[in-house]
């Protein structure tokens, strides 16, 4: 949140909350002492840099009467959404099919931009069902051609896509994929037990491809499928059947040894995980380990050369991040968008909440603390009047040392009520460069951010201007006095501050040759600010017997900060 | 405000008012170009520019947009057949002082068949190849020699003197890749060109033509 001078941060007061409550027995430190509010702010300490936002970054929350910064509320998606499309998708699909689109949109592998549906049609001689269909990506001009995948129809590209490996050969579904196994896994059965007569391996009925790797899906549906079996074999329906014993699981094996061996309070061994055993097979996801595909991977960089490679970002937004060519890569389903509402850690209250309707950018609740804190800004206060035609602007990284410069302090009140506000400022600024502060007028009144024709009708408060004199410049100059404001408006008001920059560098004495570490020149303020003003008291009351008789009476409220005014670098002289 | 006419006699600003009320805007305008071969298909648009003093020579079918500026102040251009220059594109050598490495080629810029040159592109390059498309925005060196059915993706800078062979794309920077979808499929290139000529067609129902001023 870097931001030229002049700036000014506000500091939520979450970050020291978390103070332990119970020390722990043997702790090597005392606890933090208890004056932490009496405390001075320290912009340098290392923790304050968590707790300091712009007030654009701040919410409010109006039970706590507080400032909540993006880490005390809490977040919670109000609907999902494709990016793409535009299609709201309802949370219970997304707990089955996953957070990615499941209609037509798909990214580009090679350079993630959404990619289009095009026909492959001739122009000249177009064809009745619209020529097979491809997915084109309109910026690096990859397509689905270069994969070898083609479409029959331009909708449900997703179950097309799942249907078809590269290359134009198809995937098995699910049950296919069991029937499969379970015919290998016969086979398996009746070779062992050819292989007790035989002593050869060779057998006639031998699958063709048992030598290919299975591709990634296979592996995976066969690993699922396998440790599905080992979970529904540690819960038999009968425990104390000899039949049904699966002498293949050591979970079972460990649960009937239990039953015989003893007969002492086994509490700890049924929290134990239930062992399983590991797979075994290929049939049951066991991948081992081939040199042939390395050597088969080698002679093909040798021949398409690097560029047929991968990126590792294209790897790893790739379904299975472990191919290595540009002819296994696969389309990438756009990934889903949620729109999130905040709200506030303590008391639950909504902070802020979005409109359903995807497209909207609007907020039903927005509860923002623009619109609850006052706003304080700095700027400087020349006492040299311009006398030059061009506005020389005042060079907020070149602040002099030593020498006393003015700056105007600017609050402006968003609420409907007066406020009556008090600043207090450490004499000397924290840190290393210790520069002197004063401000000139510590208390003083904003009005109230009442409607501009309220004001100038019925002209309540009338502006405040001092005596003044006529400056070489032809406009009434103020004169900068202790314990006036420097001006005011209808709900703003501006006060003067005054500051003498610190020396850089230490006079003779001290340690030679401290270099200034980066950004200790940056002068900082830290200001704790006061409000006190008169609310109605309404609905903020959730308690039943209070609001029926105190509806119209005010109630004196408070809130407090400290804020950081960032004010500009001092260059020494 | 009268137009700051081509230095000629007066008789010529009549026409100019009449036909295409070319407003030559700059101030230094430069004298029509002594030697312009123009095919009798192409279409000029209005307040298209075409400059200097080396040959120009511009071939069938061609179609230049409104304010694009065809400059051989430094050296020729030549355009075959089919060429699109879109508006506000910029083709000719601008900057003589930069060497040219590829000598095998002539001096001057040469757009091949069908070349696609979209908004805002500035050509300075040697050659370009049948079919490439040259997208919003690009900025092509001097000496630079681009393949066929290349594209050259939005707001690319080619350096001089980059050869980019055919079927190449050249996107996000200077990341380039081989368009495998057209390379291997000649149907594709054969289907893009006769949408390439419908669009020509299309162009010349729409866009009014200047080629008077010019002949």
């Amino acid at each position: 949140m870097a931001q030229p001078f002049p700036y000014t941060y506000y500091s939520c007061d979450c970050y020291d909350s978390k103070v332990a409550p119970n020390p722990p027995k043997r702790a090597s430190q005392p606890p933090p002492a208890d004056d932490e509010d009496e405390r001075t702010f320290d912009p340098r300490n290392a923790r304050s840099n968590y707790s300091l936002y712009p007030l654009e970054h701040l919410l409010y929350c109006e039970d706590c009467q507080q400032i909540r910064c993006q880490r005390c509320v809490i977040e919670e998606t109000l609907n999902w959404f494709c990016p793409s499309c535009l299609f709201e998708v309802p949370s219970s699909v997304i707990k089955s099919d996953g957070n990615r689109c499941t209609r037509n949109c798909y990214n580009c592998p090679v350079c993630t931009s959404p990619m289009t549906v095009n026909t492959l049609e001739d122009p000249t001689d177009p064809s009745s069902s619209g020529g097979p269909w491809i997915l084109a990506c309109p910026y690096c001009q990859w397509s689905t051609v270069e994969i070898g995948i083609e479409f029959e129809k331009h909708t449900g590209i997703t179950s097309q896509l799942s249907r078809i490996a590269n290359g134009g050969k198809t995937i098995p579904t699910a049950k296919e994929r069991d029937k499969e196994r379970e015919r290998r896994k016969e086979i398996e059965m009746r070779k062992k037990d050819r292989d007790y007569f035989s002593g050869s391996e060779d057998s006639p009925s031998t699958d063709k491809d048992e030598g290919i790797t299975p591709s990634h899906d296979d592996l995976f549906s066969n690993l699922s499928a396998f440790y599905k079996s080992q979970m529904a074999s540690q819960t038999p329906s009968n425990p104390f059947s000899p039949h049904e014993i699966n002498f293949s699981s050591p979970s079972s094996f460990s649960r009937i040894m239990n039953l015989y061996s003893s007969t002492t309070h086994k509490k700890q061994k049924r929290e134990k995980p239930s062992p399983m055993r590991e797979a075994a097979s290929v049939h049951e996801g066991l991948n081992i380990h081939d040199p042939a595909t390395d050597a088969a991977a080698i002679e093909r960089i040798k021949r398409s050369g690097w560029s047929s490679t991968l990126s590792s970002s294209q790897k790893l937004a790739q379904p299975n991040p472990s191919i290595r060519f540009d002819s296994e890569l696969r389309p990438v389903a756009s990934l889903l968008q949620t729109k999130r509402g905040k709200r506030c850690r303590n008391c639950r209250h909504i902070l802020s909440k979005p409109e359903s309707k995807i497209t909207s950018t609007r907020y039903k609740i927005k509860l923002l603390a623009l619109n609850h804190i006052p706003r304080l800004s700095i700027r400087a206060l020349s006492p040299i009047p311009l006398t030059t035609t061009q506005p020389v602007l005042y060079d907020y990284d070149r602040l002099r040392s030593g020498i006393p410069t003015h700056f105007l302090l600017h609050l402006s009140n968003p609420l409907f009520d007066p406020i009556r506000v008090t600043l207090a400022t450490p004499s000397t600024t924290p840190g290393k460069i210790q520069s002197r502060v004063t401000i000139l007028c510590p208390q003083f009144d904003v009005g109230a951010n009442t409607d501009v024709w309220d004001d100038a009708l019925s002209s309540t408060l009338s502006p405040i201007k001092k005596p003044t004199s006529i400056g070489p410049d032809g406009n009434p100059q103020t004169s900068i006095e202790a314990g006036k404001i420097w001006d005011r408006g209808r709900n703003w008001t501006s006060v003067v501050l005054e500051v003498v920059p610190g020396f850089l560098i230490q006079p003779l004495g001290s340690k030679e040759e401290e270099e200034l570490e980066e950004d200790e020149d940056v002068l900082e303020i830290p200001i704790f600010v006061r409000l006190e003003f008169e609310a109605d008291v309404n609905a903020e009351e959730r308690g039943l017997g209070d609001s029926r008789g105190t509806e119209g009476k005010r109630e004196k409220r408070e809130e407090a900060f400290w804020t950081v005014v960032g004010v500009g670098r001092i260059v020494g002289n | 405000m009268s137009t700051p006419a081509p230095a000629r006699a007066p008789s010529d600003r009549r026409t100019s008012t009449l036909g295409s009320s070319s407003s030559k805007r700059q101030s230094t305008a430069l004298p029509k170009p002594s030697s312009i071969f123009l095919d009798p298909s192409v279409l000029i648009a209005q307040h298209a520019q075409l400059t200097g003093t080396h040959p120009i020579t511009v071939g069938p079918n061609t179609v230049l947009h409104p304010h694009c500026k065809i400059s051989s102040a430094h050296a020729p251009v030549v355009m075959w057949e089919g060429v699109v220059v879109y508006e506000r594109a910029r083709v000719g050598v601008e900057n003589p002082r930069v060497m040219r490495t590829d000598t095998s080629r002539g001096d001057g810029v040469v757009l091949g068949k069908n070349v696609v040159i979209e908004t805002g592109c500035v050509i300075e390059a040697s050659e370009i190849g049948e079919g490439s498309v040259i997208e919003v925005g690009a900025n092509i060196g001097v000496g630079c020699v681009i393949g066929e059915f290349c594209t050259i993706s939005a707001s690319t800078l080619l350096p001089p003197n980059t050869h980019i062979p055919d079927f190449t794309v050249v996107y996000s920077g200077l990341e380039k890749r081989v368009n495998k979808t057209l390379q291997s499929r000649p149907e594709l290139q054969q289907a893009k060109v006769v949408m390439h000529t419908k669009q020509l067609e299309i162009f010349k129902k729409l866009v009014p033509n200047n080629v008077s001023k010019w002949t």
